[in-house]
């Protein structure tokens, strides 16, 4: 079987690239062709996806489109013959990004309005959480398969091994998270809450951003908020290597995510495999990808979050039971589990 | 050791008793969130119609991409004046066409006001 995947955009740091590649590493295992194209691509690829327009199937191939922003040429890929496979990843609503990054927003906008036609014109619909689906069957898709991201944790390394502090570091308890730079994030809050929670429960502590900005405008104002509610507390990273990567979250004591909109969130499941505990937003599909192995808190006040994060960092039991639950989750999203529905899907839409 | 399903519960209690020995009474003023706030309003759409492109995102994000850089914000100077009409144009047509959006707005509220008036009921 050739099977060909049609992304809007790639870029080495993107989860969707991330696993497209897993996925062509699973198709090539299973004796399936086909090529990886991406409408744009960011430097720093080496290759392993093409432009699209070089796009040039045969009618039997089948298509796995990766939805997650607009996507140009999208109308013309749907009136192609082949069957196709929709992979909905979500997409972020526009209203986060006009103010700070308009051409984002505008992406955005045309991948919301592009979602409708999808769900008409494709054989069968996917998404990678329950949440995502249900926004497909709301336009009218009649079955969804879940097929959760593919992503092989391991590859950040084991959970096991402390690096040494870094000169400079603070005594306290140091709190990451791991998300894109970006208003929807919210990493805006996690300072207020970070700060509160510093001035009145752990003086030493640290925060870890780490995401890629979504402009260097947007880094800078979330750098001034820093400076100015937390000074000297809070590191900003990008563009780390897996390793790096690694380091970061075994470095950290507590994972804190305050996230408005997650159509999966991989990082939940990252945190897991360190053994962090997750004091988490229950936005989108935050709950279904956390379960019962996150501390899950909707309360505006910022006190009661520092005083999660403050219970999540001091108490050992709560932390290993946290910790066994996490690795339970874990095992939910097993690649080769999620392999199974996803060969088993893509076969259904070449079956018909 | 805290249940997790009670560990809210037991930090809400918390948060509340603490604040009520005089922590917690700092918050941050709402000012420093960077929460976008609504885009329909006229005042952000003039605010978006003046349009000022940020040289800083103009960058290469590639491994060594420093030179890159340094040949994009150059090009970018050696077209200015082109750019300048570009910009001197659509500004034009974004702030006129607010200007025609608030007159029938204007004028809109004016006739609603008017058949306010008319169904009143009469003395």
């Amino acid at each position: 079987m050739i099977v060909h995947q049609l992304l809007s955009g790639a870029g080495p740091q993107d989860a969707i690239t991330t696993e497209s590649l897993a996925f062509r590493e699973r198709f090539r295992a299973w004796g399936w062709g086909g090529g990886d194209y991406a409408a744009h691509i960011a430097p720093g690829l080496n290759g392993s996806i093409k432009l699209l327009k070089r796009f040039k199937p045969r009618p039997q191939d089948v298509l796995v489109l990766h939805h997650s922003a607009g996507a140009p040429r999208l109308r013309e890929l749907l009136t192609l013959p082949n069957r196709k496979l929709l992979l909905y990843h979500n997409v972020t609503p526009a209203w986060w990004f006009w103010e700070h990054a308009p051409v984002v927003a505008i992406h955005c906008a045309a991948g919301r309005e592009q979602l409708a036609e999808l769900v008409r014109s494709v054989d069968v619909a996917a998404a990678d959480s329950a949440f995502n689906a249900a926004e497909l069957e709301a336009l009218g898709a009649a079955r969804t398969d879940v097929i959760p991201l593919l992503v092989d944790i391991s590859r950040l390394g084991p959970p096991d091994r402390r690096p040494a502090p870094r000169s400079g570091d603070g005594d306290g308890p140091v709190v990451l998270f791991v998300g894109r730079l970006s208003p929807h994030k919210r990493q805006d809050e996690l300072i207020r809450v970070f700060a509160q929670y510093r001035r009145h429960r752990a003086p030493g502590a640290r925060l870890m951003l780490v995401g890629d900005p979504i402009t260097t405008g947007y880094l800078e104002l979330v750098h001034n908020l820093a400076q100015q509610l937390a000074p000297g507390a809070v590191t900003i990273e990008s563009g780390l290597s897996e390793a790096a990567l690694g380091d970061r979250y075994r470095a950290a004591d507590a994972f804190l995510c305050l996230s408005a909109h997650e159509g999966f969130c991989i990082p939940l499941l990252e945190a897991f495999h360190f053994g962090l505990p997750v004091i988490a937003r229950p936005a989108g599909a935050v709950p279904e990808t956390a379960g019962d192995a996150a501390l899950l808190v909707d309360d505006e006040d910022p006190a009661v979050v520092a005083e999660l994060l403050h219970l999540a960092v001091t108490d050992g039991e709560l932390r290993t039971e946290l910790a066994r639950r996490g690795r339970a989750r874990l095992e939910l999203y097993a690649p080769d589990l999620v392999a199974q529905r996803l060969r088993a899907a893509v076969e259904a839409t070449a079956a018909g | 050791m805290t249940e997790p399903e009670r560990a809210l519960e037991q930090a809400r209690a918390t948060a509340a008793s603490m604040r009520a020995g005089g922590a917690y009474g700092d918050e941050e003023p709402e000012s420093t969130a960077l929460e976008p706030g609504p885009t329909g309003g006229v005042e952000r759409l003039l605010e978006w119609a003046l349009i000022e492109p940020d040289e800083r995102e103009v960058r290469s994000t590639r491994r060594l991409g420093a030179p890159v850089t340094w040949l994009k914000r150059g090009l970018l100077r050696l077209l200015a004046q082109y750019h300048a009409q570009l910009l001197a144009d659509q500004t034009r047509f974004n702030v006129h066409l607010l200007g025609h959006l608030r007159a029938l707005e204007r004028r809109v509220q004016e006739l609603e006001r008017i058949a306010g008036e008319d169904r009143e009921p009469r003395e």
